[in-house]
């Protein structure tokens, strides 16, 4: 009796010790993902958190691939094989409304992008000033990530206001544009906050990039981080297109001339030597490093954009959901000459005619384009006539330099050019035989205040065209901005 | 595992404080009765009232003690007693327990009266059992045998109708679908609502564990091995269980050896299984003049036109064949028990191989159990369970909601001019998908081809489980019993899929091949000391004091292949030319501390009171706010034992009365993460360079969700207990909620939520139970059993500055809205008011009470129906409104059970009431694009000027005008139904067996599971939840696969 009361009291005392706490156990550390408390104390981690805003940027609902696809599909040149509304039949026909996924996903991605980068610049910031980054980082390195940053948020603020806001020049931007988010949001704090206009957003835009400009650096130690890291040139290019998209000719060619020399051959005259590519096609095949690729997102089997995104995926022939071109008669693709290397990045597959300039279906390894030198190019050309209001040889020769070296037989003479329209007309069907697929198209529609035209979508009947006036001419707020934020507005 | 080295152990104050109490308290009691006994010797026999004949096997204990015997088999025993002791209790299953006085005898015979109406039931509560009448809380008990013989793949598919209070969902008819549980309704808003599902004092995995192949979790315990479930569900009952006790508490407690004589049983069935209630689908010349006709009235002509097969045939294909079968199911389970005075044990074996009603769908479990109790002495006794299953899956996409693979789906939306073969034998496949085989349709149409990816595809998961628990206990004193419960549940899994290049969703990767391999690996270590007794003559006294620890580990790595390198490899073992993607993987873990006490007392059981308190830390919550405090109090006033009734002639009538009121305050951790306080940042990869980016907004200030939980009760017992019921008031204030507060998409918070204690919700309602035993003679038995719960869900708070959460079915449609003041998830839509006469377009309503006309095939699509001018678009973010719920207003089961001779008879009914569905599927079965149409459509669609009807005028791809693009309230119907769940006839062959065969029983049984439903619900079956169980998104029926029928044959020997 005496040994099971001795054992009873021990027994007692190990029944309670196990109500104890191991603390390692109460309080575990994630093994896959790290603290925000350590993410600024190596330079390696610094490095990964700016190629970190990148891989958001190239998230398959914003760059990745469907941003692309959205311009691409929205306008005149292509029909869908699906009526499936996850592959942006909803886009193709016009019926996106504020609750549509397409509508709210690239909000919803651009966003996060902004606020990664927003997370980065305070951190960044406070890890400079507390002088523990100083330990690993030189000046030069913290500006230039800085650069980088700042460049990636006007890119996200400039693709928001294409597609959520009237064109900045129907109303010189007094228009609704969209909340202007500049600082990090790690809290619960802070849902509501009212859109800014068209106007603020774009000054938002080139403060960015003017800031970032100083900044960058004036190119990266290989050619395939200059393709896709931001560096002075990038920042400079993407000026002339967001100028170009404000109709501030001026200012496009003051951009441009930074960069682009007076005469052919037209190779950038500071920073990484962008040129055109003398072949059309290589511009996009592996392992796409052509200098003429400004800015351009990496993909690999390992970290595409994923299925249903990938610019193969709608742009190749292969997987049921994709569009093929409009060919009939009055189409872009009657009108090119057969011997145009444009016209021959097609195939005919199953009676239809479909790019083939995005070919990897299978591991999803094309690179989106961003912006590349022909664009540069093309808008430096366009502004020079439009704030000149007269054609000029400079202006021709720019145009010429893109369109011959795909279609030699094709150059333009000054006198081609009977009146300033026929010249800016000229310059709309070069950019879109040039930009076929990379997303430039419905920018190019709407930064000019023109219809998105009428379109037979093969079985799914007639899609009427879209004047500038009307509400579905660009996309409605998302239905979520609305419920959450009581300070948004629907804009149409 | 070092548990006792202290150095490694940070002690909190407060544990310690209690940990000085407790051991204050336990050494009191261990010394406090110091007392050395003589003994006595007592003899006699035990007889059974209606025969007279001698019952071996008859428990008898010292009433306050362990000492004990059990009679022999002539009925006769003899033990020698404490002189101190007074009254012995007599008890034997299917027997009423008896006490009977000493009085200074050394021979007591005694006749045991065969208890009828079960009212001696013991029934497992937390860390104890307690007799029936004795507890205070809200308990419902469901015996093993009452399911063991359904055809079902676990144990909680079983449960549906048969206690109050339990709402138990298919959410469709896919094999070994996990069911969604409710206890007492909706209990959170974004945590689960799932209950704690404890196997034999263990807290086990719950859910579904596989991947495409679903596989239910609680399905690895073998139903035939289950002894009872008892369902805990007020906070006095669940207290115990502190932080997972909101959503109620399952516990499951499997068979132990009992006789003297070894037991041998074999349950076996065969049967088959199919569906019911499928759509009734336009034929080819139905479809044929249908589609034409749209065609024709968006001025395109009539493209569309039959196509010969290889006989020189028109093709007609009734794709519902390609998709369902017969599927046919065996079960069989082997069990062996017995006991020696000191040891019991139970062994069982059991394998289980059953095909779905869809192809390619099957289930095969085997598994094994044993459980051994041992006494080692009169002081110390061992215990272990350990039980194994293998369980295997395979199962083509069956998936609900949107996939173009999902096979409910395909089964209505293929047309049926075209079909899974060309002519030349090869699959048809376009694309990837089914190819329009020169119908006049595209020529690939993106859906796949049902015949080809059911046949090519492959996904399987397959678990290996163990789940065990070894326990010891002393008891040094009378009534004192200091008791040791360690048990692990590990479950190692892999998920395969393999997608062949041919067509379907490998087409686009050349072949693709993914294996997943996850391990969960938990323990739980219980230690109580728990002591039992009489303090002064009638003060009954019980106190129960414990600690818990539970720590789980979950690992997982992943893998994918591309680009099969030949047509003869199917697995991911195979060759292939491309590794895709960075292998990834997982990992988490989480940890458990808790103290518990309970005290309770009964004086001369006629008043009763009872406490319980636990405290709970859980590693998942924020570094302030891991600890919890939850607890009960119940109180119980049992009239019958009152004189005045007892005493008086109303005792005759009234033989039980109880009075019961609880109230306790419980929390709610399931569904919140491992991590969610935490601010995190994620490494990926930027092409081939590593990233790392913000991924997780954390809240350092997340704590427990709690519910404050009231319940009132009476239960009586009419004429001698042949009736017996409950009816239970309840009310449930949840607040706290852990709600993944949205954030508006602006500000990119990773996920666009942040987990944060706000919001509040109530449940409420009744709980009616009734058992009747409305026959009993030797011949002839009947028994009904019949529950009802009202249940009413008020949402009352939502986060600041949150006025409504939406919530879409699979990321695509939002079909609920979650308001103040209304249930939780209501069902979103847009209003419409049939089909205007004249025009026959549909009639919407916009927010503004305007009437909208939709003419798809117009350039003004929108117009107002007064006067024809163009209106503004409608869409849900405007114009939908929270237009019903989907949670029923009251539901319950109704079984009747009939012996006559040698048949038993079973039929089991179970219901919902006062809810709506929205029927998701009939927008597609409606949709005017290529899809195939209900033949209603053919039949009733508008056509010309004056038609009255639903169905607006066909226009070829309207995806519209029948709430293909946003949900509408044409939709939402009534979900009313009664279900006919099992009927079942058995006949046993008793007594007719030589003696030397030693066949007790032969019982042959034929039944038929969901036999029929009676409801108006228009889609296949108004139990549905394509949402599995979410809460925020119920009641939606959206391409999900009906409900199953199965008939099975079976057999119950016992030798």
């Amino acid at each position: 009796m005496k040994n099971i009361l001795k054992g009873s009291i021990i027994f007692t005392l190990i029944l309670l010790l196990n109500g104890c706490t191991k603390d390692e156990w109460m309080n575990p550390a994630p093994v896959t993902s790290l603290s925000d408390l350590t993410v600024f104390d190596t330079k390696d981690r610094v490095v990964a958190q700016v190629n970190g805003m990148y891989s958001s940027l190239k998230s398959g609902q914003h760059l990745g691939g469907r941003f692309q696809v959205y311009n691409d599909v929205r306008c005149d040149n292509f029909i869908p094989n699906s009526s499936n509304l996850v592959t942006c039949f909803a886009t193709w026909n016009h019926t996106v409304i504020s609750s549509t996924n397409e509508v709210q996903n690239m909000w919803g991605a651009v966003y996060s992008t902004i606020n990664v980068v927003n997370v980065f610049l305070e951190g960044l910031k406070d890890a400079w000033d507390s002088g523990k980054a100083k330990a690993f980082l030189t000046q030069a390195e913290y500006d230039q990530f800085v650069s980088e940053a700042l460049t990636i948020r006007a890119i996200c603020y400039f693709d928001l206001l294409q597609m959520y806001s009237k064109p900045y020049h129907m109303d010189n931007g007094a228009s609704q544009g969209v909340p202007l988010r500049l600082t990090a949001n790690k809290s619960a704090a802070g849902n509501d906050l009212a859109p800014s206009t068209v106007a603020e957003v774009y000054t938002q835009i080139l403060k960015d990039l003017n800031d970032a400009e100083p900044l960058a650096a004036t190119a990266h130690s290989s050619t395939s981080l200059n393709i896709t890291r931001v560096h002075k040139n990038t920042i400079i290019a993407y000026k002339t297109r967001v100028y170009l998209h404000m109709q501030d000719w001026a200012q496009v060619v003051t951009e441009s001339g930074k960069i682009v020399p007076a005469s052919a051959p037209f190779t950038a005259s500071s920073g990484v030597a962008h040129t055109l590519n003398p072949n059309y096609a290589n511009i996009f095949a592996t392992p796409n490093a052509s200098a003429e690729s400004i800015f351009s997102l990496p993909m690999t089997s390992s970290n595409n954009a994923g299925t249903q995104n990938h610019l193969a995926h709608y742009f190749g022939s292969g997987s049921g959901e994709s569009f093929y071109l409009v060919s009939g008669a009055g189409s872009l693709v009657a009108s090119m000459n057969a011997a145009d290397a444009r016209r021959v990045m097609m195939e005919t597959v199953g009676g239809q005619i479909y790019l083939t300039k995005y070919r990897d279906q299978t591991t999803r390894t094309d690179n989106p384009p961003v912006i590349r030198w022909a664009e540069v190019l093309l808008n430096r050309a366009e502004a020079i006539v439009r704030s000149g209001s007269a054609v000029t040889q400079g202006a021709v020769d720019l145009l010429n330099a893109v369109r011959t070296r795909s279609y030699a037989a094709g150059t333009y003479a000054l006198g081609d050019f009977a009146s300033v329209a026929a010249f800016y007309d000229a310059i709309l069907l070069e950019r879109n035989m040039e930009f076929l697929g990379e997303g430039i198209r419905n920018m190019d529609l709407m930064r000019l205040g023109l219809s998105i035209p009428g379109k037979v979508g093969g079985s799914f009947g007639t899609v009427a065209a879209i004047p500038s006036t009307s509400e579905s001419y660009y996309w409605p707020v998302p239905v979520s901005e609305l419920t959450y934020n009581s300070l948004m507005t629907p804009d149409n | 595992m070092n548990i006792l080295a202290p150095a490694i152990y940070t002690i909190n104050l407060n544990f310690l404080f209690m940990k000085r109490i407790l051991l204050l308290f336990s050494l009191l009691l261990i010394t406090g009765s110091l007392v050395m006994a003589q003994t006595v010797m007592i003899s006699g026999t035990v007889t059974g009232s209606e025969d007279g004949l001698p019952l071996p096997g008859v428990n008898i204990t010292v009433k306050g003690t362990t000492v004990g015997a059990i009679s022999g088999s002539d009925g006769k025993y003899s033990m020698s007693v404490p002189a101190s002791a007074q009254t012995l209790i007599f008890s034997f299953i299917g027997f009423v327990t008896q006490e009977v006085p000493l009085s200074g005898k050394t021979t007591i015979d005694v006749v045991l009266r065969q208890d009828l109406y079960n009212v001696d039931e013991v029934v497992v509560v937390a860390y104890g059992t307690q007799q029936k009448r004795d507890i205070a809380g809200a308990v419902s008990t469901v015996r093993g045998d009452d399911i063991r013989s359904v055809p079902v793949q676990s144990f909680d598919q079983a449960l549906q109708g048969k206690a109050s209070g339990v709402s138990i969902t298919m959410p469709n008819g896919v094999l070994n679908n996990p069911p969604v549980i409710r206890i007492r309704g909706f209990n959170s808003i974004t945590s689960s609502s799932n209950p704690l599902i404890v196997v034999d004092g263990v807290p086990i995995f719950t859910g579904n564990i596989g991947g495409t192949a679903i596989q239910n979790s609680l399905a690895d315990v073998n139903p035939s091995d289950i002894e009872s479930m008892e369902i805990l569900k007020d906070a006095s009952a669940t207290a115990l269980y502190g932080s997972r006790a909101a959503n109620g508490v399952i516990i499951i407690t499997t068979k132990r050896g009992a006789g003297a004589r070894t037991k041998v049983t074999y349950d076996g069935y065969a049967g088959w299984t199919e569906p019911f209630r499928l759509f009734d689908m336009m034929n080819a010349a139905q479809y044929l003049e249908h589609k034409n006709l749209a065609y024709t009235n968006a001025g395109l002509g009539a493209p569309l036109h039959q196509v010969d097969d290889a006989n020189g045939v028109p093709i007609e294909t009734n794709w519902p064949d390609y998709i369902y079968q017969k599927g046919f199911q065996q079960n069989h389970a082997i069990t062996v028990s017995g006991s020696s005075p000191s040891t019991s044990y139970f062994m069982s074996v059991g394998f289980t191989d059953q095909d779905g009603m869809i192809q390619n769908n099957f289930y095969q479990r085997k598994n094994a159990r044993m459980n051994v109790d041992h006494k080692v002495n009169k002081y110390i006794s061992l215990g272990a369970n350990v039980a194994y299953t293998n369980g295997y899956t395979e199962s083509p996409n069956t998936g609900s909601s949107f996939a173009t693979s999902g096979a409910a789906r395909l089964a209505f939306v293929l047309p049926p001019i075209i079909g899974p073969k060309l002519n030349d034998g090869s699959w048809n496949v376009v694309s990837g998908g089914i190819g329009g085989m020169g119908t006049g349709l595209a020529a690939g149409l993106g859906y796949h081809n049902p015949g080809q990816i059911f046949e090519t595809n492959k996904h399987t998961t397959e678990s290996d489980r163990i789940m065990a628990t070894i326990s010891g206990s002393i008891t040094p004193i009378t009534g004192l019993v200091l008791k040791t419960v360690y048990g692990i549940d590990n479950l190692a899994r892999e998920t395969t899929t393999f997608w062949s290049p041919v067509g379907g969703d490998g087409f686009s990767y050349s072949g693709y091949a993914y294996n997943w391999t996850g391990k969960d690996n938990r323990w739980t270590w219980t230690n109580t000391i728990n002591y039992n007794t009489t303090l002064v003559e009638k003060l009954n006294l019980g106190v129960l004091a414990g600690a818990e620890q539970q720590r789980t580990v979950g690992r997982s790595w992943n893998a994918a292949k591309t680009g099969v390198s030949d047509p003869f490899f199917t697995t991911y073992a195979g060759s292939w030319t491309t590794g895709y993607g960075v292998p990834g993987g997982g990992y988490g873990e989480n940890f458990y501390a808790s103290y518990f006490g309970r005290v309770n007392a009964n004086w001369s059981r006629k008043y009763y009171i009872e406490g319980s308190y636990r405290r709970d830390g859980y590693s998942g919550l924020s570094k302030d706010n891991k600890f919890g405090n939850f607890g009960g109090v119940s109180l119980m006033w049992n009239l019958s034992n009152e004189s005045f009734i007892s005493g008086s002639g109303l005792g005759e009538l009234l033989s039980d009365i109880r009075l019961k009121a609880s109230y306790g305050r419980v929390g709610n951790m399931f569904g919140i993460g491992n991590y969610s306080s935490l601010f995190l940042y994620t490494s990926s990869l930027y092409g081939a360079v590593p990233t790392l980016y913000f991924s997780q907004a954390g809240n350092s200030d997340l704590q427990w969700e709690t519910s404050d939980k009231y319940d009132a009760g009476l239960s009586f017992g009419i004429l001698n207990d042949k009736l017996q019921a409950d009816i239970n008031y309840f009310y449930n204030d949840v607040n706290q909620l852990i709600l993944n507060v949205p954030q508006s998409p602006s500000k990119g918070i990773p996920g666009n939520s942040i987990p944060a204690n706000v919001g509040s919700m109530y449940n409420t309602g009744f709980e009616f139970s009734l058992r009747s035993f409305n026959i009993t003679t030797t011949n002839l038995s009947w028994t009904t059993n019949f529950n009802i719960t009202w249940l009413k869900n008020e949402v009352t708070e939502l986060a600041p500055g949150v006025v409504e959460i939406r919530t879409a079915t699979a990321d695509l449609e939002t079909t609920n809205i979650t308001v103040v003041g209304k249930p939780v998830g209501n069902l979103l839509a847009v209003e419409t008011r049939g089909v205007d006469p004249q025009t026959g377009r549909r009639i919407y309503v916009n927010a503004a009470g305007d009437e909208i006309l939709y003419s798809h095939e117009n350039a003004s699509k929108w117009t107002y129906r007064s006067d024809g001018s163009v209106a503004p678009a409608i869409n849900t973010a405007a114009d939908g409104k929270p237009w019903a719920s989907p949670l029923p207003k009251f539901y319950g089961g109704i079984d009747n059970n009939l012996t006559y001779k040698d048949f038993d008879f079973a039929l089991n009914l179970t219901y919902a009431f006062g809810f709506y569905v929205y029927a998701g599927s009939k927008a597609g079965i409606r949709d005017q694009r290529w899809w195939n149409n209900s033949v209603e459509v053919y039949e009733t669609a508008w056509k010309n000027p004056g038609d009255i009807t639903n169905i607006p005028k066909p226009v070829i791809n309207d995806n519209v005008s029948n709430g293909s693009s946003f949900p509408i309230t044409e939709n939402i119907e009534k979900g009313d139904y009664l279900k006919v769940r099992t009927i079942s006839l058995g006949y046993s062959f008793n007594n007719i067996w030589p003696e030397g065969m030693n066949i007790e029983k032969i019982r042959l049984y034929a039944q038929v599971f969901n036999a029929f439903v009676l409801t108006k619900y228009s889609g296949s079956d108004p139990e549905v939840s394509t949402n599995t169980d979410s809460n925020l998104a119920p009641g939606v029926d959206r391409n999900t696969a009906p409900q199953a029928r199965t008939y099975s044959f079976g057999v119950n020997v016992s030798f």
